[in-house]
């Protein structure tokens, strides 16, 4: 197949995924929030003095311990917004009413409430277990991720593993009664767990250091390691996520290090995370790659392709010091990127490699690409996995389970403190004017949003 | 001046990438082969005797081996000093800030074997050794860009038949003291200060770090300034002292104690006999720096800055962390978030990239520490481990909650990585408690109230006030560095008003009606 010709399946299948998006019938493509929510969303993007104050809100709520409190800052916040953005003085001077302090601070922190909600499917597991189940039915498997507060301590540190371990054993339970479904539980590789855990390295203990990774090699050894051989023992898979680069280099390390003892030589089915947005990624998907063929287990290994989610810390922390930017500045440079790793991690698995590609974005053009590309290598349709988020990707996720494909969505989990940083992460990427989802919030036409990077 | 418009700070080195730490433990084992590192004495000095320097994680391991110098030593360096004035003062601004560009390049082109001669000699862990390098570096670049906007002199009102100009001039030979923590940065400073602003400099460097003190001057020297503009002093107290009281000097620039300080402020102010000039003396001089806790922190943010604000370097700068003010609602969150952090702390030589701090500078140091926490022996702490047996200054990291307010530990500098934590009922009365203390040099806030903010902003309490950040760690050009109360003398260094200390302004009116007519 050419290039042209993979252009044109890259449309279809775009346009197909479109169709299926819930209610596309509004001329443009309908937004994956609420209506009411739309609109604020489209309100936030419009206005970024606003938006930030809002942020600045979302950030706080959790550290607010009274209603006075939350409206001082409400009010500060606003109040600063204030003097660029019209929609920020009228709401500020709503909430300067001190008839409507307070019912005004109630509607808001409900408000914030409600829609950290959204994103996160309960404060654990158990409590999530019947929205996991809910997913299920509807033809989508998940990952969970447990949101905390940063590990500045053992103690915290170990706190986390432990949640860890319960979560497996509680997701390992609950799903044993789900209904079968051949394409999310098998593919040309084997098995694929139900119970899928996505774990943060960084919250297993305080000793990660950019300038000494080896540092975490034995300080989160013994956590990763339990919880590797109860991943075994479950049958669960176990899933490591990529952070800050500061951070990538220990991950990595710790993580192959460990998969490649004997013990775990037929087990657990586990994986990592590649970030695109770097521009060195090509050479960490070609060290992954170069692994995994020294390393062959018995169980697949998952990569799951993200652009990334923190590339505005990279930025700003490269330009504090000076730095090359280690991520794309430009947004298509980083599509085209996306792409070119998206062929390559379908070519090695086309190739014969024990690799499940897995592809995680809510941008209908990376995922048309990924599904025609893999059409064109002649790999069955369960040989690819996509993925998206709570919240952001519900209607994306339906309209890939209405495609036939499988898809996995990500479920944080976690209580209103550590699920606030998270909210506040979601909304800015999704309100940023380079993202997809805004744009589509925005009613862009969807052959300019399939328009090739 | 426009000087802040094309300035940038140079960047750090990239330590999080393999290759570049690689690079920096190649560039140290070179140097080891090196060492020791002899310093010859000054040309026509009579040096008696001899000043070694050790690495403080190996007290065994000798670095440099430099004259001490004496107080004749002192006095002869001044005489040259004085000789060379009326040359280089008379050079255009625009050479002597070429003079201070070609340095910085030259430093620049050593960047590795700079940050590992710091890391053995002030036994600095590798990424503030650097940061020490690029500073010394910035600070070239940046007084050169303000000597030539300096030159400019400034805009007087005109009237006609009245031509007003004023110009700035260069004042004699100036007496650098620096300290140890900061051994390439702060003599830097002030000393390329003083000399594009078109004046002669006697440096001595701190006893503990004569080498560093030494690579600065060969890169100044062989930029272009004269042996004799610029004489390096190796030594101890007593050419110190010399230097300070010589009727040579018009200006001293010193950053070390308080008590030195002070000693300076009250030794420059004495005329001596044959002295037409009165002394100006540039002192900064510690802290006692608190940071503000407001209870909507985000402790996720809060503790790491306060780690690192308190305990980076082992707590030996004079802009670190001693005290923790935090609101009542959330000290015990805090506190108990602080506790864990230390004990994660890692310490070890300065050379070992694992290490989150290393040694302090040197036995004294070590004893004068103890003798603080030893007096604090029944109060309950939070300490981290450190190496034993292997001879270095090793001082634990140490947090104390709710030490009395009489303590010894909240009154004074301590020097070390040493952390009091106590609580307030509000941000007003952490701003009060800050007001009382002795000095005003930097001071943090985390709060996500911008009405906050803004109000501790604009009471200045502080010279350097950092709000949500570590409160360490001041960038030239960005950050101008200095503080208050018995904290300094200013100007900020590294900031637009530093150079107006190490010149004389002179202004002309002439009169330009000839008969009546304007001309
Ligand atoms: C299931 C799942 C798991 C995930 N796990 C991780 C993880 O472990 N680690 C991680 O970092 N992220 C992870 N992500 C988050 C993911 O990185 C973000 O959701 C993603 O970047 C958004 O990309 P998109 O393809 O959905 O949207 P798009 O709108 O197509 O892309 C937005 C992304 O482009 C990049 N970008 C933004 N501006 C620019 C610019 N000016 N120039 C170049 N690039 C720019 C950023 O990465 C931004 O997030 C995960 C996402 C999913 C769905």
């Amino acid at each position: 197949m050419d290039d042209a010709q993979l252009e044109e399946r890259v449309h279809e299948c775009g346009q197909r995924l479109a169709a299926g998006l819930a209610g596309a019938d509004t001329g443009g493509l309908r937004h994956p929030l609420a209506a009411g929510e739309r609109r604020m969303m489209r309100s936030l993007i419009g206005d970024p003095r606003l938006r930030a104050a809002l942020f600045r809100f979302v950030d706080v709520r959790p550290a607010c311990h009274s209603r006075t409190e939350l409206v001082r800052h409400l009010s500060e916040f606003l109040e600063e917004a204030g003097a660029g953005s019209g929609n920020a003085r009228r709401l500020a001077r709503l909430t300067g009413r001190r008839e409507l302090t307070l019912p005004t601070a109630g509607a808001a922190g409900l408000g914030v409430a409600s829609m950290a909600h959204r994103f996160i499917a309960g404060e654990d597991a158990q409590a999530a277990a019947p929205e996991l189940s809910s997913l299920w039915e509807q033809g989508r498997c998940v990952t969970l991720d447990l949101l905390g507060e940063a590990t500045l301590t053992e103690s915290e540190g170990e706190r986390y593993a432990q949640r860890c371990t319960q979560t497996l054993r509680a997701l390992a339970q609950m799903s044993a009664g789900w209904a079968p479904n051949q394409l999310l539980e098998h593919d040309g590789l084997g098995p694929l767990p139900r119970a899928n855990l996505s774990v943060k390295v960084s919250a297993l203990t305080p000793h990660l250091r950019a300038n000494a990774p080896e540092r975490a090699l034995s300080a989160a050894r013994d956590r990763l390691l339990e919880l590797l051989r109860l991943a075994r023992e479950l049958d669960a898979h176990l899933h490591v996520d990529m952070e800050s680069l500061d951070t990538r280099e220990s991950i990595t390390e710790l993580f192959l290090e460990l998969l490649a003892l004997d013990e775990f030589a037929d087990g657990p089915p586990a994986g990592i995370v590649l970030q695109g947005y770097l521009t060195d990624s090509e050479e960490q998907l070609e060290r992954l790659l170069g692994w995994l063929e020294q390393h062959p287990r018995g169980a697949p290994f998952t990569i799951r392709l993200v652009k990334g989610a923190y590339w505005d810390h990279e930025v700003v922390l490269a330009a504090q010091h000076g730095w090359r930017a280690p991520v794309f500045t430009d947004r298509r440079s980083c599509d085209r990127h996306y792409e070119h790793l998206t062929r390559r991690l379908l070519d090695a698995r086309a190739g014969g490699m024990a690799l499940r590609p897995a592809i995680a974005s809510h941008n209908l053009r990376s995922l048309a690409h990924a599904i025609a590309y893999s059409d064109a290598l002649g790999l069955a349709p369960d040989a690819l996995e996509l993925q998206v988020l709570r919240g952001l990707g519900d209607d994306t996720a339906a309209a890939i389970a209405t495609y036939g494909r499988r898809v996995r969505v990500y479920c944080p989990v976690g209580d209103l403190v550590a699920g606030m940083a998270y909210l506040v992460r979601r909304l800015l990427e999704n309100t940023s004017n380079d993202s997809f989802l805004a744009a589509q919030t925005t009613g862009a036409d969807i052959n300019l949003l399939l328009e090739r990077p | 001046m426009s000087t802040e418009s094309t300035f940038r700070n140079e960047p750090a080195l990239e330590f999080r990438r393999e290759s570049v730490r690689a690079q920096a433990l190649r560039a140290l084992a070179e140097l080891r082969t090196k060492l020791p590192l002899r310093i010859g004495p000054a040309s026509g000095a009579s040096a008696s005797g001899e000043l070694l320097s050790y690495n403080p994680a190996n007290p065994a391991e000798l670095i440099a081996v430099a004259p001490d110098g004496s107080a004749a030593d002192a006095r002869a360096a001044l005489v040259r000093a004085d000789a060379a004035f009326a040359s280089w003062s008379a050079l255009d601004a625009g050479t002597r800030a070429a003079t201070l560009q070609r340095a910085a390049g030259l430093l620049r082109e050593r960047r590795l074997e700079l940050a590992a001669l710091e890391v053995l000699e002030a036994g600095k862990p590798w990424p503030e050794a650097d940061a020490d390098v690029c500073e010394a570096i910035d600070f070239l670049e940046y007084y050169a860009l303000g000597a030539l906007a300096l030159d400019q002199g400034r805009l007087l009102p005109q009237l006609p038949g009245e031509r007003n100009t004023l110009r700035y001039y260069a004042r004699g030979p100036h007496a650098v003291i620096a300290p140890w923590n900061f051994p390439m940065a702060i003599p830097a400073g002030m000393v390329s200060a003083a000399l594009v602003t078109g004046n002669t400099v006697v440096f001595k460097p701190a006893e503990q770090t004569p080498a560093c003190g030494h690579a600065l001057v060969q890169a100044l020297h062989s930029a272009g300034v004269p042996e004799d503009a610029l004489v390096l002093l190796t030594g101890a107290d007593e050419p110190a002292r010399e230097l300070v009281a010589h009727p040579l000097v018009h200006g001293i620039a010193f950053t070390g104690s308080c008590a030195a300080g002070q000693h300076i402020i009250h030794a420059a102010a004495q005329a001596q006999p044959g002295q037409r000039h009165v002394k100006r003396v540039i002192a900064e001089m510690g802290g006692k720096n608190c940071i503000i806790v407001d209870a909507d922190a985000d402790l996720d943010d809060a503790v790491p800055a306060i780690i690192k604000s308190a305990f980076g370097f082992a707590g030996q700068k004079c802009s670190a962390a001693a005290r923790v003010l935090v609101c009542e609602q959330i000290a015990d969150a805090l506190n108990e978030r602080l506790a864990g952090a230390i004990q994660a702390l890692r310490v070890g030589p300065a050379e070992d990239f694992a290490c989150d701090l290393a040694t302090v500078i040197d036995a004294e140091a070590l004893a004068r520490i103890n003798a603080f926490l030893d007096g604090a022996e029944h109060e309950p702490r939070v300490q981290a481990e450190v190496p034993v047996g292997t001879g270095g200054h090793y001082v634990p990291p140490t947090l104390f909650v709710d030490l009395p307010p009489s303590s010894r530990i909240v009154r004074e500098e301590v020097f070390g990585p040493v952390l009091s934590s106590e609580r307030v009922a509000s941000v007003d009365e952490a701003v009060r408690i800050v007001q009382e203390g002795d000095f005003g040099l930097t001071g943090g806030l985390f709060s996500r109230s911008p009405q906050t903010i803004e109000h501790v902003s604009r009471l200045g309490i502080v010279g350097n006030l950092y709000v949500n950040r570590e409160i360490t760690g001041a960038m030239v050009g960005r950050h101008p560095f200095g503080g208050g109360r018995l904290s300094g003398t200013g100007p900020k260094a590294g900031g637009p008003d530093y150079l107006l200390t190490f010149v004389e302004a002179r202004s002309v009116s002439e009169n330009t009606v000839r008969h009546g007519l304007v001309i």
